[in-house]
C-alpha cells in the first residue's frame, strides 16, 4: 500500500498569528513538504493545480520537476490535473517529459476541477464538464500509446499525423487515477479503462465515498479488468496529531474554525464524526485510517492532507515526522497483514514496464496466432 | 398497502408558531380527505427551525449531516408535500428558502405541493403566488391551484374564512395525488455505460 501527502497549495493566513505567507514562501514550503515526505519514508507527494488566488500551483510539472531533481524515491503525482480545461496534447507532453526527468516516478490524478470560472478562462464551458473529461482523456491515452495520431473531436482542433514528444519513458505511459467527488460518470470512466479511482473524500461522509467506490469496483469487474476487489482504489485523509489528543484538538481548533471550505460551519467534533478528519494522538489516527478498509475494501493508496488552513510550515514538517515515524510504519504492517494475496498493489512505472515486457514476450511466443475479429457478416451466420 | 406519506415542511420561528398551527390544520384536512376516500396517511412534519444549524453547515460544506440527510430523504420519498413559510419582508423567509436550496433540485419533480404562508398582514397574501409558486415551479413540483395564507386576523375574527380555503386546498392536493410521480433512475445502480458517454 502506498502512503503519501497531497497539497492543495492554498495561501491562507495563520489565524493564530495573522501571518500570511507570500506566494514565493508557499511555493517553497510545498517543496520542503515534498522533500520531507521522502525523508520520512512516504511513497507519494501529490499537488493540486489551480488557476486562481489564493492558490499557487498553476504549473505542476515545473514544481514537480524541481522536486524530482532533489528526490530519488518518492512518486510525484497530482491532485488533480485538470483534464477538462488543459489541452490533452500539453498534458501528454508535460508528463512524459516529467517521467523522463524523474526516472518514471510519476503518475497523475485526473480531475474536473471545482472552480467554475476556470472553464471560461480556458475557453471552455462548464456545462461540458463530463464530456470534456471523457473526450480529452480518450485523446490523452492515444497520444501516449500511439506514435502517430490522427484525431478529430468536439473540443479541440483536429490532429493529423501528430506525434506527442517525448514519447513516454520505456514506452510506458504514466499510471492514471481518476479523482472524483460526486460524479458516477468518473467512476465509470476509471472502471472502463481499468485505471485507478481516487475518491477525494476529505470533506465527505463515509457513506457517500463507499457508494462511489462500490460503483467503481463493480464496473471494473464488469469491464473485465479483474475481480471487484482487485480494482485500484485510493482515498484521502486529513489528520492533525499530538502525543496527547487534547493538545492536538486545542492546537488545531483555530485552524479548523477559520479554514477555507468548512470554516465557520460545523464544529470540529461534528466534522470529525462526519468526515475522515482525525485530530488526536497518532494511535487514534492509526485506528481511524485502518477503519477505512472496512468501508472501502483493501485499497492501494492513502493520501493525507497536512498543509492547509494556514498551518505554518514548521508545524506541517513536525506533523510529517509523526506521520512517517509513528503512523505509517504501523499502517503499512497492519494493512499488509490484512490484504489477501490476489489484491494487487498500485501500479508503478517498474510494475507497468515489467507487465508490458511480459505481454510482448507472450506475443512473440504465440506469434502467428493473430485472431482476426469476425466481420459482421461472419458473426451473423 | 394503501397509505400515502405527506411531508410537511414548516418554517415558523416562534413558539407557538402560527405557521405550525396552519401546517397542522392543513395536514389534518389532508388526512381527513384521504380517509374519506379509504386511504390511510402518514404525516411527517418537519420543523425547519430544528435543522437551522445543519442547513447552514450544508451550505458551507456541501453535504448534509446524517440527521439532515434523513429529513431530506423523507421529503424526497413523500407522496406529497405541504409547505408553510412565514412571510418575511414580503417573501418567504430565508430559512425556508435554505431548506429548498440544499434539497436536490430534482427531488420534488412531479410531486404535488400545497403552498401556504403566514404573515402579519393580510395585504401580503400574494406572497403565495409571487414568491412560493415560482420557486416550486422551478423545482418542477406540481403546486395545487389553491394556496392558503393566514394573517394574524385569520386566527381571530376571520377564522371562518380560513376554513373553506384549507378544505379546498386539501381536496386539490389529494386529487393531485393520482398523478404518477416520475421514477428517478439511480446513477449508482444504473450508471450510464461508458460507450454512451464516449459517443454522446
Ligand atoms: C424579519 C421579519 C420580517 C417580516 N416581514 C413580514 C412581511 O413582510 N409581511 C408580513 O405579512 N409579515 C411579516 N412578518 C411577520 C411574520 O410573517 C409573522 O409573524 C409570521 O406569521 C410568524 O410565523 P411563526 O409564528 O410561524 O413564526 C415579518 C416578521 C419578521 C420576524
Amino acid at each position: 500500500m502506498q502512503f503519501g501527502v497531497f497539497s492543495v497549495g492554498d495561501v491562507t493566513e495563520d489565524p493564530t498569528t495573522g501571518v500570511t505567507p507570500t506566494e514565493g514562501e508557499r511555493i517553497k514550503a510545498m517543496v520542503a513538504i515534498a522533500l520531507k515526505a521522502e525523508e520520512v519514508g512516504l511513497d507519494v507527494f501529490a499537488q493540486g493545480e489551480h488557476h486562481n488566488p489564493p492558490f499557487v500551483p498553476s504549473s505542476p510539472t515545473t514544481q514537480l520537476g524541481f522536486i524530482a531533481a532533489q528526490t530519488s524515491k518518492i512518486i510525484l503525482s497530482t491532485s488533480t490535473t485538470l483534464i477538462t480545461t488543459n489541452d490533452p496534447v500539453k498534458i501528454a507532453e508535460d508528463y512524459a517529459m516529467l517521467q523522463h526527468l524523474a526516472d518514471g516516478r510519476v503518475d497523475l490524478m485526473m480531475g474536473r476541477g471545482n472552480t467554475g470560472p476556470v472553464y471560461p478562462w480556458f475557453g471552455q464551458d462548464i456545462r461540458n464538464g463530463i464530456a470534456l473529461a471523457v473526450e480529452n482523456y480518450a485523446l490523452l491515452r492515444r497520444l501516449w500509446r500511439e506514435d502517430v495520431v490522427d484525431w478529430e473531436g468536439k473540443f479541440r482542433t483536429p490532429l493529423q499525423g501528430f506525434t506527442a514528444t517525448p514519447r513516454p519513458l520505456d514506452g510506458v505511459p504514466p499510471f492514471v487515477w481518476h479523482g472524483s467527488i460526486r460524479s458516477p460518470e468518473i467512476a465509470e470512466q476509471a472502471a472502463y479503462y481499468g485505471d485507478g479511482f481516487f475518491h477525494n473524500n476529505i470533506f465527505w461522509p463515509i457513506s457517500h465515498t463507499k457508494q462511489m467506490i462500490e460503483l467503481y469496483r463493480r464496473r471494473f469487474e464488469h469491464y473485465g479488468h479483474g475481480a471487484a476487489d482487485q480494482a485500484i482504489v485510493g482515498v484521502g485523509g486529513q489528520v492533525f496529531m499530538r502525543k496527547n489528543s487534547q493538545d492536538a484538538v486545542r492546537e488545531f481548533r483555530p485552524y479548523f474554525d477559520n479554514a477555507p471550505v468548512y470554516g465557520h460551519g460545523p464544529s470540529l467534533e461534528d466534522f470529525t464524526r462526519e468526515t475522515p478528519l482525525t485530530v488526536g494522538s497518532p494511535q487514534e489516527v492509526i485506528e481511524r485510517t485502518l477503519s477505512f478498509r472496512e468501508h472501502f475494501g483493501d485499497y492501494q493508496r492513502q493520501l493525507f492532507l497536512m498543509d492547509h488552513a494556514g498551518l505554518p510550515l514548521k508545524t506541517v514538517l513536525e506533523q510529517l515526522d509523526i506521520l512517517g515515524e509513528e503512523v505509517v510504519p504501523v499502517l503499512r504492517k497492519e494493512f499488509a497483514a490484512l490484504k489477501p494475496a490476489h489484491v494487487p498493489d498500485a501500479p508503478t512505472h517498474a510494475s507497468l514496464k515489467a507487465a508490458a515486457e511480459r505481454a510482448r514476450q507472450l506475443e512473440t511466443i504465440d506469434e502467428p496466432a493473430v485472431v482476426a475479429e469476425p466481420t459482421a457478416e461472419e458473426s451473423t451466420r | 398497502m394503501n397509505e400515502r406519506v405527506i411531508a410537511v415542511v414548516t418554517a415558523g420561528l416562534t413558539t407557538p408558531s402560527s405557521s405550525r398551527l396552519l401546517a397542522d390544520q392543513l395536514s389534518a384536512a389532508v388526512a381527513d380527505e384521504l380517509s374519506g376516500r379509504g386511504i390511510s396517511s402518514r404525516i411527517e412534519t418537519i420543523e425547519v427551525r430544528d435543522h437551522a444549524h445543519d442547513l447552514t453547515n450544508n451550505l458551507l460544506t456541501g453535504f448534509p449531516s446524517a440527521e439532515l440527510r434523513e429529513v431530506l430523504e423523507t421529503v424526497e420519498a413523500a407522496d406529497a408535500l405541504i409547505v408553510v413559510s412565514p412571510t418575511f419582508s414580503a417573501s418567504y423567509s430565508g430559512l425556508f428558502k435554505m431548506f429548498f436550496d440544499v434539497l436536490d433540485d430534482q427531488a420534488l419533480a412531479g410531486k404535488p405541493v400545497l403552498l401556504a404562508a403566514t404573515g402579519g398582514t393580510e395585504r401580503h397574501s400574494l406572497v403565495l403566488d409571487f414568491a412560493l409558486r415560482p420557486l416550486f415551479a422551478y423545482l418542477k413540483a406540481l403546486p395545487v391551484p389553491t394556496g392558503v395564507y393566514a394573517a394574524s386576523t385569520d386566527w381571530g375574527p376571520n377564522a371562518a374564512g380560513l376554513r373553506p380555503r384549507i378544505t379546498q386546498a386539501a381536496g386539490e392536493l389529494v386529487a393531485a395525488l393520482h398523478h404518477e410521480t416520475p421514477t428517478k433512475s439511480d446513477p449508482f445502480t444504473n450508471p450510464t455505460p461508458f460507450e454512451d458517454l464516449l459517443n454522446s
